[in-house]
């Protein structure tokens, strides 16, 4: 088949979206389909201009290329969902959250004007044609799919993916807990920093962003931070950590988890975290708390034993996520 | 954003002013709402968005409709025929040709030579004798600036009528369950009906068919809660009727809980929903309904739904005989009718469809251009005139993701 798999781009910004859209290409690559990415850059502000960049996407002909009938596109985040094509299927990583659970929190960008008001509404007009027009619809996560399901009472399925390609093996449980991702407020680090103070654990922290120096200050030297690190000094951090420390709040999938858990290493996340809750069960892969200080620093406090028992436990589930599994319910 | 909020509210006892003193709370939550009343409406409340809640009773709407004409609005349309409101606002202000200008308007000439034909009183009110005949919803369609409807019914109605604004329908909330335990009341099964009981509720036919159904059932009651109409004067009620007149709030719910089955028949329909309908769906009390309006959109798990034609009368039998006597049958649509409320009629999620409506009929319009205008220069940037086939599937794909119009 001849797939375009669809996705915004925020130039000059790479995440988890990029990542697995491109290893979405090469499996089906592996797997013997043409598969491409189509992107348009995506700027989504000021807000008013959100619909008339949405719109991009509704006038692309992905019908055919070059003479070639182009057999399905597969859209992952807004806006690329708006796109048009007679085989439309929809892996959903993300709807526009402003437009949804994030409006009127610090994280939003709607203002209580009539205009403001109305583009917010606007857009979940747009999801409501966009989406349900998809011949079907995936998320990544329960999460994802929850929100879809409340915001549009559209229903999806739940397809989890696979994180991205390293050597993930387990060498020792040294007692360290790892954390790794964007260093935005959103991620909690500083929860983390705290919680390890209190409790007197050592903390890794790999990523870089807007976020890092105030991180540094709180943590006042008591945490090794190694900003940017490359696969293979990412898998070593896996491989060595005693545990992995992912709590943003209300995340909408999220590779860490099943990351660490191909490590064989257990997650300590929080009740509010969203996406990861799928897969991190207290005292199963995990633990679970609340998101205080208190209640994370006491989280952290695995003991070898349990660190072992429960990244194995996770490490099965992550096993089951595969591209082949994944790809055979995108395609049915 | 603020809403200048135009509604009759209690002590009033109409309808609507129950369903704005439930919505009011939660609908404060999404938007500002100013309330606009009744002696000072024509000084319009600084807003973004003016809300006209528009019945057709003129004592509880009479001033809503003078003051939407005065400034157009949203319009909550709670029925469509609104002979009643039209007549009052004319004809009860002493404004003969006002009533006559509105036949006109909605019906031509034939309508004013009707009207007329009231007015010099030599024939009957139309809007007692036939007023689904004459609905004279054309003034409020065209003051409005967009529709709240609560069925497909009335939208279809407004859209014949050529109203083209955007229109949502949004359902009627439910109330939310009062803790009092139901009222003892004989009978098994007993069979309820509340509200006004006039002839439009086919309050005869439903005794007629009582009557026949207490011949397989002699322990059935048919319990008749509400005001019976004068022109029902002298109506007979046949044995195992329990009347009640008109009764508080606490008690008509206590009274419906007690209920097995809840009778609720319409017909001729204004386009109207039934607040004793939801009360009872929301108690998980199967109905029985007229197959008219609103009450024909109910889902077939909820409801039984009787013909208004010549089989009424042996349809209406058999669904009190089938409900009467299938206890699952009764369970089942229980079930199925606290599903419905809770999945379309919950107070939050109507009070969210009216924010989104509101915040649509507020600013959509500023939207709209700001896109148009965007993609109208990017077309015109790069030599794509209005006249071209190019323009021509732009606009379509606008339309096609509703951001066109």
């Amino acid at each position: 088949m001849n797939i375009a798999v669809c996705r915004p781009q925020v130039p000059f910004a790479r995440g988890g979206a990029e990542i697995f859209t491109d290893e979405l290409v090469r499996q089906l690559r592996i797997r013997g389909h043409e598969a491409e990415i189509v992107s348009v850059p995506f700027k989504w502000y000021p807000g008013q201009r959100v619909l008339t960049q949405a719109f991009l996407w509704r006038l692309l002909d992905l019908t055919e290329a070059d003479g070639r009938k182009i057999d399905l596109v597969v859209s992952t985040k807004f806006p690329s969902y708006c796109v048009r094509h007679p085989n439309k299927v929809v892996w959903l990583v993300h709807q526009f959250r402003q437009a949804y659970e994030l409006d009127r929190t610090e994280l939003g960008q709607f203002s209580e004007s009539a205009e403001d008001r109305a583009t917010r509404r606007r857009i979940q007009r747009l999801d409501q044609v966009a989406l349900g027009e998809a011949r079907k619809l995936f998320a990544t996560s329960g999460n994802v799919a929850g929100r879809l399901r409340a915001s549009t009472g559209l229903e999806a399925e739940v397809l989890p993916h696979p994180p991205q390609e390293l050597d993930y093996r387990t060498d020792a449980y040294e007692p360290f807990v790892f954390s790794v991702g964007r260093l935005d407020r959103a991620k909690r680090i500083d929860l983390l920093i705290q919680a390890a103070a209190k409790q007197g654990v050592d903390v890794v922290v790999s990523g870089e962003g807007p976020d890092r120096a105030r991180l540094e200050q709180l943590a006042n030297g008591r945490v090794t931070f190694t900003g940017r690190v490359s696969e293979a000094e990412l898998a070593d951090l896996y491989a060595r950590c005693r545990a992995v420390f992912y709590a943003p709040v209300d995340e909408d999938f999220g590779m860490v988890p099943f990351e660490a858990f191909l490590a064989a290493k257990p997650v300590v996340t929080t009740t509010d975290a969203g996406g990861p809750r799928d897969v991190v069960r207290d005292r199963d892969t995990g633990r679970v708390v609340e998101p205080t200080v208190e209640a994370v620093a006491g989280a952290l406090a695995i003991g070898e034993d349990d660190a072992r028992r429960w990244g194995e436990a996770g490490k099965a589930l992550a096993e089951r996520v595969t591209w082949d599994g994944a790809i055979d319910r995108l395609l049915s | 954003m603020k809403v200048a909020y135009y509604s009759p509210l209690p002590p009033s006892r109409s309808g609507v002013a129950d369903y704005s003193a439930l919505l009011l709370p939660e609908l404060r939550k999404h938007v500002d709402v100013v309330v606009a009343a009744k002696r000072r409406f024509r000084r319009f409340p600084s807003a973004d968005v003016a809300l006209y809640h528009v019945g057709n009773d003129p004592d509880a709407h009479g001033w809503i409709a003078e003051a939407l004409h005065a400034r157009p609005g949203l319009v909550v349309l709670h029925e469509y025929v609104l002979h009643h409101l039209v007549a009052g606002i004319t004809l009860g202000k002493g404004d003969s040709r006002g009533y006559l200008d509105a036949m006109e308007r909605g019906h031509g000439l034939a309508g004013r030579l009707l009207a007329f034909g009231v007015t010099e009183g030599r024939i009957p009110p139309l809007w007692e004798t036939r007023p689904e005949q004459f609905p004279l919803a054309g003034d409020v369609l065209g003051a409005a600036t967009g529709l709240i409807v609560h069925s497909r019914f009335v939208e279809s109605r407004a859209r014949t009528a050529g109203f083209q604004g955007p229109i949502w329908r949004i359902p009627h909330p439910a109330w939310p369950l009062p803790d009092a335990p139901s009222e003892p009341v004989a009978g098994s099964p007993l069979i309820g009906c509340f509200g006004h009981l006039n002839e439009s509720k086919r309050i005869p036919q439903l005794l007629a068919a009582f009557d026949r159904l207490s011949a397989s059932q002699p322990r059935a009651r048919l319990l008749l809660v509400g005001a019976l109409s004068d022109r029902l004067d002298g109506l007979e009620t046949p044995a195992g009727v329990v009347r009640e007149e008109y009764v508080p709030e606490d008690r008509l719910w206590a009274l419906m809980k007690a209920c097995d089955v809840i009778v609720s028949l319409r017909s001729p329909t204004m386009g109207e929903t039934s607040g004793s309908a939801i009360r009872a769906l929301s108690l998980g009390k199967p109905l029985i309904v007229s197959d008219v309006g609103w009450f024909s959109e109910l889902p077939d798990s909820v409801a039984i739904k009787v013909p208004v034609d010549e089989t009424e009368p042996e349809a209406l039998s058999a669904a009190l005989e089938r409900l009467s006597s299938d206890e699952a049958a009764r369970a089942a649509m229980g079930k199925a009718a606290h599903e419905l409320v809770e999945r379309d009629h919950s107070l939050s999620r109507v009070a969210e469809l009216y924010a989104g409506a509101l915040e649509e009929a507020a600013g959509g319009g500023v939207v709209r251009e700001v896109v148009l205008r965007d993609v109208a220069e990017a077309a015109a940037e790069i030599g794509i005139e209005a006249a071209d086939p190019g323009a021509g599937e732009i606009a379509g794909r606008l339309d096609e993701v509703e951001l066109g119009g």
